[in-house]
């Protein structure tokens, strides 16, 4: 290793590190697909240390670019009401869970920092003599064409369960018109008006703070799903006089 | 620079992949383009036709014996008999995916979509046709399968298992009735597999490094020459057959296989029984007599405790079920314990006699699957076990099936079950691994109670309110337990063309 | 040394020696498949199928006695063939295999047409004689294979049929138990005899008789031993010896035919078949014959301590079946010349057994299927000729001169005092106790049923003699148990000399002259039954007595089954429920999971569900850690 490949590979290794940790102990969703992200970087830049930057360049571009940010955007249009419950049910799972990774990644670690003490790297020459992108196309198009091919239908089912799993085919007559949908909404019992926002006719601005009706009763229906509902206290919830 | 030129393939020897990968993917143009009324009888009739081709192929290409496609793909004789079996099993389990006739629209919802418990999903349930994707679908997992056997190198192996068990995580999700433990099934086998798979993955990276490629013919000579450190190769061995044993249902890596055969629509569950244990036990065949066979001393006793653990954990755990589906996969995975015990012989016996076993299991497990769809009442398939009492006088032709299925399971002699048994035990006594044949001998007698326990449970016990009936099967379901039983009956009566087969198949080229 | 076993290849009419199988299996295919169509005739196909069977054994037995080579082998077609294995579906008609077709066949043919009349009134009758004619057809396999793999294909075929059969008053929740216990113990001993045929291939690549016998002198004695140890599990399995005897007296819920046919004349007593069989094998190893003998000699004490405890008619009869087997045993542990004595006994064993049993299932026909003989008594006045056959019976059980037992019995027991040493006293003396104390239970048996004041339940007014169907069959027997003995000491030991060896040259002393063992046994037997009929003579009392120990011991199964509990059942139990908890997560996981699909509350299943897959996930982290750690300590050499 040299001096400069030390130097970047120390630095980088906390980033990448943390952000696996992170990944798996972030309540949030989004902070988790986050924290992947900063790993995958990290990870990117080891593989272009490592003389192999067609692989590190297509980490960054394809999985933190591409991947990462369709799953984050997929995330934010879900919406992330849907929040999980992080209670473990299991007596004794999560201990049992630590303890056992982490034996297996000591056993695993020592065992290969073992096997790799005093092995000369060789063959890298060799292996990107006509550059790095040439090389890999070389043993894809050659020695593992025919795996190369056949992810082709890896591909091709991925596709097809999407759509399976996911499309709902809608027959004439199901989707609803525009008159339908006016009706709908003047219905009675259901509310045409536009949401009131937060806060209003409140004596706090916080947008935990639910707004007030018309009629002076509190709605949830004015704060997002997400946020705790704010406990007001009697002072704050007691209608407010227009006069000292 | 030079210029590549494309590694020589021996189509005619590729030829069965190539055509079902074809197959599928028109299977997956014709969703799109044909009209919703004629797709099922397209589907089933192309994927058919595609599977019966292939089959020709591989006949017609019986005597082939190379590596092809750079080294990657090896048709040789234990290559070409169980792609055979596949597909052979493949079209039985067709045949079962492919029957509407016990059920309105077949076993498969027509859109997993919709949520499940709404009011569109109790409309479509009795109302519409099963979505025709499972065909393809289907066909992609048993060409997946068929590179799986066939794959020289272990990248080409990855790749196959994942071309194969995609398509099966889809179609476990796709059950019509019971459709969240459907959905649970799928989820759970997805998510081990993925786990199984990253083991395989990191197991392939160790032993690259130890010998510096991933073609078995590499491995192979890397255990003598190579002067890396031994750690690599062990740990990236135990790793590789942690990957390929969970796909087998080998303990303590079963355990996803009770729910997701519970959980799967039974022809799939079918399927899984058969073919993917004849795929998973092709491919841990393959690495083990063509790769490692150079530490053979060394893993016989680790995946001898792992046979022997997987043998008693099925044996003793399918006399406590009392779903007919969590048994009989209890009872497959007990059966992956009796095939490893074939396997750890390590000799050409040992090969041929696995083969063997693979085949007589999977004829006479897709049978017993197929007589699962069969017994019904109005929620859909009656699986517990209590349900099935006293069935032998209701249906006694079924029931009557049923128990020469159970028998064959058993072991009971004049049936393959006890051909089968006989040949691995014997296979694995004469490679002096007497301590596996004594487990072996010991697990089957206790397996054979639950087994008699469903015997007497349908003959002796007199129909009552709940005892379902069995309905008169499609005839697709028909021919695929004709062909199921006969097979069990010919192969425990006149198993000697069959054992010659195997015999004269087993050498694998390196 | 054994002679070297040679078979001659069958020709002319014996070439169709396949035809005795065939006959009774297709006649079970028709019963069983053709189902309701076949209930008006079926049982009388069941009876003729047998009955062909026999008449065509009888012409094989003619035929045979007038060849050179009394013993025929056919090879049917090539069973197994992978690699270094080769089984022959083949079958062996000798004189060993002739006699029990003729046993089978005979008795069974007997016991076929009293059936007709036992199970009159069940619903089931067609199909209780489908069961019955498959077992005449497994048990024929059993006997005419010409290797170990035939022979235990028959064996799983009687095995299997014995369960169906005992289980057939299934909606009776005991008689569903004793299916149970049955199968266990005898998969115990099915396990065994498994083994034992792999360890025969692995020592001398064959299973063929011939062959295993020529070779078995170069196998290593402590190979022999093992594999001969083995061989007697499963006999002691199949036969309810010691220690496996606790299923037999408890297969006796199932119908009396049964009893009589399968847990008294046939298939109880394969495991002696199949010492007789092997006994180059038991030849070769004299601690093995030792092993053989004690298990004899403390079965038939245990079989008749038991019996004089039972109330229950059948129990008793079954206990002594125990216990004749055991003294069967013993005469195959001797070895030599006591070989085709066992057998001797155990054909007239099957006379003279099927003929109590039959004789039990007739009094119980007339006294609304009563068990308890402290229930019987004075039957003698209402049933004569089940009165007299019994009565026959029973003379010919204790072994009283001219019957039967008494030729069949009293040479084992003068061969068991031909030993060498102090065992001679040990084997003798106990073969001579267990003779006195089956007069004294057998006469307890007979003097409680059909003498002495009535003490019948009151719903019985008049007990009522069984129609013709059944009494002829007991007719039969009867003249079977009275005659065969006799006619079958002398001439039955030469018959079986080509395949049991010829030992009538050889020199033996037993260490009290032949006449005083004789008069011995005479005495003891007198003196039992007497005792007895003194006891008995004016009944019973009608409640169990508070007794000391040793008969509570001897009611309760000298503890056999608590012993059996401590030993097999708990550890099984603990197992099974060791693997469950392990497994439990998955299980509930599922119940639960299949709960909250019914009711629909998606969320809480959502949470179960995730929940779950890590406990798997955790389940082969651990399995994937010591796999791994396992390949680690073999690497750095602490497992190589």
């Amino acid at each position: 290793m040299s001096t400069g490949e030390a130097v970047t590979f120390w630095i980088l290794v906390w980033p990448a590190l943390v952000g696996a940790i992170g990944m798996v102990l972030a309540r949030n969703a989004i902070h988790s697909a986050l924290w992947l992200v900063l790993t995958m970087l990290s990870i990117g830049v080891f593989y272009v240390l490592q003389s192999a930057p067609f692989i590190g360049m297509a980490q960054i571009i394809v999985y933190t670019g591409a991947i990462m940010m369709l799953f984050l955007f997929v995330l934010m249009l879900v919406g992330r009401d849907a929040s999980d419950s992080l209670i473990e049910t299991l007596r004794g799972q999560r201990v049992a869970a630590v303890l056992l990774g982490i034996g297996f990644a000591a056993m695993v670690g020592t065992g290969v920092y073992r096997a790799m003490d005093n092995v000369t790297p060789a063959g890298l020459e060799q292996a990107n003599a006509q550059g790095n992108v040439e090389g890999i196309a070389r043993l894809l198009f050659t020695k593992y064409v025919f795996a190369f091919e056949v992810t082709s239908a890896l591909l091709i089912t991925a596709a097809v369960g999407a759509m399976v799993l996911a499309h709902k085919e809608r027959r004439k007559g199901e989707k609803r018109g525009q008159p339908e949908t006016m009706r709908a909404r003047f219905y009675p019992g259901n509310y045409p008006g536009p949401k009131p926002g937060p806060g209003v006719y409140a004596t706090s601005d916080s947008v935990a703070t639910p707004g007030r009706l018309p009629d002076g009763t509190l709605t949830d229906r004015s704060i997002s799903k997400i946020l705790p509902v704010r406990e007001l206290t009697s002072s704050e919830s007691a209608p407010k006089g227009t006069e000292k | 620079m030079e210029d590549l030129s494309l590694p020589k393939i021996d189509y005619a020897a590729v030829a069965p992949m190539l055509i079902l990968f074809g197959v599928a993917c028109v299977g997956v143009l014709f969703e799109g383009v044909l009209p919703k009324a004629a797709r099922r009888v397209t589907q089933l009739v192309l994927a058919l036709l595609g599977l019966v081709a292939a089959l020709s192929v591989i006949v017609w290409q019986s005597d082939t014996r190379v590596l092809t496609a750079g080294g990657a793909v090896a048709i040789d004789g234990p290559t070409l008999f169980l792609q055979g079996a596949i597909i052979v099993l493949g079209i039985m389990a067709l045949l079962l995916i492919g029957d509407r006739a016990m059920e309105h629209g077949g076993a498969f919802v027509a859109q997993a979509a919709i949520t499940v418990g709404s009011e569109a999903d109790r409309k479509q349930a009795v109302k519409e046709q099963g979505a025709t994707e499972v065909y393809p679908l289907t066909v992609f997992a048993i060409a997946g399968m068929l590179l799986f056997v066939a794959a020289n190198d272990l990248l080409t192996m990855f790749v196959a298992l994942e071309v194969f068990s995609l398509p099966l995580y889809l179609l476990c999700a796709l059950a019509r009735r019971r459709r969240l433990l459907s959905q649970e099934a799928a989820l759970k086998y997805f998510l081990l597999g993925a786990y199984a798979s990253a083991f395989f993955l990191f197991g392939v990276a160790l032993v690259y490094g130890f010998a510096g490629g991933v073609e078995f013919g590499t491995i192979h000579d890397s255990v003598t020459e190579s002067t890396q450190s031994t750690v690599l190769l062990y740990a990236g061995l135990a790793m590789i057959a942690i990957g390929l044993l969970f796909k087998a249902a080998a303990a303590p890596f079963h355990v996803w296989t009770p729910d997701v055969y519970q959980g799967a629509p039974t022809p799939i569950t079918g399927l899984m029984a058969a073919c993917t244990k004849v795929a998973a036990f092709g491919g841990l065949l393959r690495v083990l007599y063509v790769g490692f066979d150079g530490v053979a001393w060394d893993y016989t006793p680790i995946l001898g405790v792992v046979a022997v653990l997987t043998m008693l954990i099925g044996a003793v755990l399918a006399v406590t079920q009392t779903d007919i589906k969590r048994l009989l996969a209890y009872s497959s995975i007990a059966n992956a314990g009796y095939l490893l015990v074939g396997v750890l012989a390590l000799s050409k016996d040992g090969l041929s006699s696995t083969m063997f076993y693979l085949v007589a299991y999977g004829f006479t497990v897709i049978a017993a699957f197929g007589v699962v769809t069969l017994v019904r009442d109005a929620d859909g398939e009656a699986t517990h076990l209590s349900r099935w009492a006293g069935l032998g006088r209701r249906s006694p032709l079924y029931a009557g099936i049923f128990t020469f299925i159970l028998l064959a399971f058993a072991g009971i002699p004049l049936t393959s079950g006890f051909i089968a048994k006989f040949a691995v035990f014997g296979a694995a006594l004469d490679s002096g691994e007497a301590w596996l044949v004594v487990f072996g001998v010991v697990t089957s007698m206790l397996l054979a109670f639950p087994y008699l326990r469903v015997v007497v449970m349908m003959w002796l016990s007199e129909p009552g309110e709940s005892t379902p009936t069995v309905s008169i099967p499609g005839g697709l379901t028909a021919a695929a337990l004709v062909i199921g039983v006969v097979a069990t009956l010919v192969l425990g009566v006149a198993p000697a063309p069959l054992l010659d087969l195997t015999t004269s198949a087993a050498d694998f080229v390196r | 040394m054994h002679d070297t076993v040679e078979y001659a290849h069958a020709s002319g009419l014996l070439s169709s020696v396949w035809l005795l199988i065939a006959i009774p299996l297709a006649s079970a295919a028709i019963l069983l498949l053709l189902g309701k169509r076949a209930d008006k005739w079926g049982h009388w196909l069941g009876v003729a199928s047998v009955g062909v069977s026999f008449v065509l054994g009888l012409t094989y037995f003619f035929q045979l006695r007038g060849l050179d080579n009394r013993a025929v082998e056919l090879s049917l077609f090539d069973y197994i063939e992978v690699g270094s294995l080769h089984v022959d579906f083949g079958l062996l008609f000798d004189p060993l295999s002739a006699v029990f077709v003729l046993l089978i066949t005979g008795v069974g043919s007997l016991i076929h047409l009293y059936a007709v009349g036992y199970m009159e009134h069940d619903a089931g009758r067609r199909r209780f004689f489908g069961y019955f004619n498959l077992f005449v057809a497994a048990m024929l396999l059993l006997v005419l294979g010409n290797n170990f793999v035939m022979l235990y294909i028959g064996w799983e075929g009687v095995g299997l049929a014995s369960y169906l059969l005992i289980s057939f008053w299934v909606e009776r929740p005991s008689a569903a138990t004793a299916g149970k216990k049955a199968f266990l113990m005898n998969r115990v001993g099915d396990a065994g005899f498994a083994i034992a045929i792999f360890l025969m291939f692995a020592q001398l690549g064959t299973t063929q008789y011939d062959e295993v016998f020529n070779g078995i002198g170069a196998v290593a004695s402590g190979t022999v031993l093992i594999m001969g140890l083995l061989l007697l599990l499963g006999a002691t399995g199949k036969s309810g010896q010691f220690p496996l005897q606790a299923w037999l007296p408890d297969a006796m819920e199932g119908p009396t035919p049964v009893s009589a046919l399968i847990h008294a004349a046939t298939m109880v007593t394969a495991g002696v078949y199949l010492i007789a069989r092997s006994n180059p094998i038991f030849t070769a190893n004299e601690t093995l014959q030792t092993v053989v003998v004690s298990v004899g000699a403390l079965t038939l004490l245990i079989g008749c301590i038991i019996g004089c405890a039972k109330d229950d008619i059948k129990r008793v009869l079954a206990w002594s079946t125990v216990s004749q087997i055991g003294y069967m045993f013993l005469g195959v542990g001797l070895g030599g010349a006591a070989y085709a004595l066992a057998i001797v006994h155990l054909l007239a064993h099957g006379f003279f057994k099927a003929g109590l049993f039959l004789g039990a299932g007739s009094v119980m026909h007339g006294m609304h299927d009563q068990t308890d003989i402290r229930r019987f008594g004075g039957l003698w006045r209402y049933m004569r000729i089940t009165w007299a056959t019994f009565g026959l019976a029973w003379l010919a059980i204790i072994g009283l001169p001219p019957l039967s037992g008494f030729f069949s019995k009293e040479p084992i027991i003068v061969a068991a005092y031909e030993r060498e040493g102090w065992t001679a006293w040990l084997f003798g003396t106990a073969a001579l106790i267990g003779a006195g104390v089956t007069a004294f239970y057998m006469t307890r048996l007979f003097v409680l049923t059909f003498h002495g004041p009535k003490r019948w339940t009151e719903d019985i007014d008049h007990p009522h003699e069984s129609p013709p169907v059944m009494t002829v069959p007991l007719v039969l027997l009867a003249v079977g148990s009275v005659a065969a003995g006799g006619l079958m000491a002398s001439s039955v030991p030469d018959w079986l000399v080509p395949a049991l060896g010829d030992h009538s040259g050889e020199e033996v002393h037993a260490v009290m002259s032949h006449g005083l063992i004789t008069a011995l046994s005479i005495v003891v037997t007198l003196l039992g039954a007497g005792l007895a009929y003194a006891l008995f003579r004016n009944g019973t009392a009608l409640q169990e007595q508070p007794a000391g120990p040793v008969v509570t011991a001897a009611r309760r199964n000298l503890y056999a089954d608590a012993f059996n509990e401590a030993v097999f059942e708990k550890p099984g139990i603990f197992l099974t429920r060791a693997l469950v908890f392990l497994d439990n997560r998955g299980i509930d996981g599922l119940v639960n999971g299949l709960a909250a699909a019914v009711g629909g509350g998606s969320s809480r299943l959502r949470r179960l569900q995730t929940g779950f897959v890590r406990s798997y996930a955790m389940s082969m982290l651990t399995g994937a850690l010591l796999v791994v750690a396992a390949f680690l300590a073999l690497q750095l050499g602490w497992l190589a």
